[in-house]
């Protein structure tokens, strides 16, 4: 149970930007799949966030605060999640790290590469709060949408695509149409979408919050399994206290108004983790003090 | 395979459309229309309403000489073609009116005065500029078309998911697979509701084109026989337009439309 507060110099990043192993994209050379940000003995987190700050125009034109100086670093291969009441800008923060929001100040290094120059995106995975699955496309069709922004030849699209489908346990559903399936087969289903393109990076906001709490745990013991097979970097967003120590190896709790970083706190728990065991119960019970 | 258990598949059994009853029901159904039909004929002269063995008769004359099939075919060729150009006009010019707020609002206006003006005036207009010739019932039907296409189109474009157009950006999807793959597939129902209205109507403008502005096709046949007083044919060339929408609606677009979006929750389920 020790509390790190990890900062990076900010042109550490840029210089291994040249070297990086991120040369080569998955997507064009798909029968070598780089899963390690390692390159010559020197290694690079997955993702380190250095004094990130955040504003968004708020109600009345008064810039609202919603990051303050955010500074994480993330290993490769671990499970963190991003804890934290409404308001704490943990999406924000997960919208930041996937690139598609930009932060005001601070710099995101993906890899050992700073995020604007990072250029292999197609290695990160986002998977939202909501399934968001093509109603119009079959199970298959849906997982094969996470391959159609890159140009890969159909016959390859096609085995990923039933691979993905395979891992998720849903290969005899292939065919049916999202109406036809259960909340639980339609997570899976966007899970599918999202691994499809071997990512190294997954990220995940909120991915399991509108299920059932039964269908919410087999999703857990779901992405856990799927972690071991594939070693990735998995970021979630929660607030759910439970759900974050149960999957992960780390916890960043997040104040809100301006969303910070308050304690990053390290699960050492063996898996399976069982919540209502006595040493997870007292985990959750610190996280919970904390937020 | 333990963990699929608790999930419940719900797929559906594929609705039957042809149903013995409801075969039986239709059959019935025309008997009824015919029987009376023919009951009418008996007290009235054959010139106002002639029996439907005298309209049969008509029917195998002309098409014995191939009159039918000549102006049938001319008509329908003008009509799709109209539609055609409804179609290529009124898709993209949707799209846009749709996607880019400030010409949705500018141009807004613009369609409820277009389907204000009756076909009648566009046929009249269309005399005016093109004269007796296959442009006049084109122009006409083009113009009934079109607005009908471009508002459909225009409510689709409206309804595409913010959340669809996110995924494929953090997917990192280059613009023109974002309109195939999203756009397209969300316009599709609307565009092909206002096809189907915009097909049925731009048929019915065509005869009443053809009647004022030409010298050929279905309507014109139709107002000649009318002037001659061939009241048999008449009935008979209507017959031969009521069959043959009646084809092109159940026997093509309905199978299409249902095959095109099984993915469609049915409403009546459940």
């Amino acid at each position: 149970m020790t509390t790190r507060k990890k900062t990076r110099r900010a042109d550490a990043c840029a210089s291994v930007v040249k070297s990086s192993s991120f040369a080569s994209s998955a997507m064009d050379t798909p029968a070598v799949v780089q899963q390690t940000c390692a390159d010559a003995g020197h290694t690079s987190p997955a993702i380190s966030l250095t004094g990130i700050s955040k504003h968004f125009a708020g109600a009345g034109g008064e810039p609202l605060e919603v990051l303050k100086d955010i500074n994480l670093t993330i290993a490769e291969h671990t499970i963190v999640g991003l804890l934290g009441a409404s308001g704490s800008g943990k999406s924000t923060l997960l919208n930041i790290i996937s690139g598609i929001v930009k932060p005001d100040r601070g710099r995101v290094c993906i890899c050992g590469a700073a995020s604007e120059e990072f250029n292999d995106w197609r290695a990160v995975s986002y998977m939202f709060q909501e399934d968001r699955l093509l109603p119009w496309r079959t199970a298959i069709r849906n997982v094969e949408f996470g391959l159609e922004a890159g140009s890969m030849p159909k016959a390859e699209r096609t085995r990923r695509t039933h691979e993905a489908l395979q891992l998720v346990d849903l290969n005899s559903f292939e065919d049916a149409f999202p109406y036809q399936l259960s909340g639980g087969m339609r997570s899976r289903v966007a899970l599918a979408r999202s691994l499809v393109t071997e990512p190294r990076i997954l990220l995940m906001d909120e991915p399991f919050s509108r299920l059932d709490a039964q269908t919410r745990v087999l999703m857990h013991q779901e992405l856990l399994r799927i972690h071991q097979l594939k070693p990735m970097t998995i970021v979630f967003v929660t607030h759910d206290v439970e759900e974050a120590v149960v999957l992960a190896d780390q916890v960043a709790v997040m104040s809100p108004r301006p969303g910070t970083i308050r304690e990053v706190v390290d699960i050492a728990l063996a898996r399976p983790r069982d919540p209502t065991l006595p040493e997870v119960t007292s985990y959750i019970q610190r996280l919970r003090a904390l937020i | 395979m333990t963990e699929v258990v608790d999930d419940r598949l719900l797929l559906r059994p594929a609705p039957r459309r042809l149903r013995l009853d409801l075969i039986v029901h239709r059959l019935v159904l025309v008997a009824v229309i015919v029987g009376i039909w023919w009951l009418f004929s008996l007290s009235v002269p054959h010139y106002i309403l002639p029996g439907p063995t005298r309209v049969w008769e008509a029917l195998k004359l002309i098409a014995g000489n191939g009159d039918l099939w000549i102006n049938l075919g001319i008509t329908l060729w003008r009509v799709a073609v109209g539609f055609v150009v409804a179609t290529v006009v009124g898709l993209p010019f949707g799209i846009v009116l749709g996607a880019n707020k400030r010409a949705g609002e500018f141009f807004e206006p613009v369609i409820p005065i277009m389907n204000t003006v009756s076909s009648a005036i566009w046929a009249i207009f269309a005399i005016i500029w093109f004269g007796i010739s296959n442009a006049t019932t084109i122009f006409v039907v083009f113009m009934t078309a079109m607005p009908l296409i471009i508002t459909n189109v225009w409510q689709g474009t409206r309804t595409v998911n913010a959340d669809f157009i996110e995924l494929a950006q953090v997917l990192r999807m280059p613009d023109w697979k974002v309109m195939t793959k999203i756009y397209l597939p969300t316009i599709l129902p609307y565009f092909f509701s206002g096809a189907r209205l915009a097909f049925g109507f731009g048929w019915r403008v065509s005869l009443v084109a053809e009647t004022i502005g030409s010298s050929s096709g279905v309507g014109y046949r139709l107002r000649q026989a009318a002037d001659l007083i061939q009241t048999d044919q008449v009935f008979a060339w209507t017959l031969t337009l009521v069959i043959m929408m009646a084809t092109i609606e159940m026997g093509i677009l309905k199978p299409l439309e249902n095959h095109l979006f099984r993915w469609k929750k049915e409403v009546e389920a459940q």
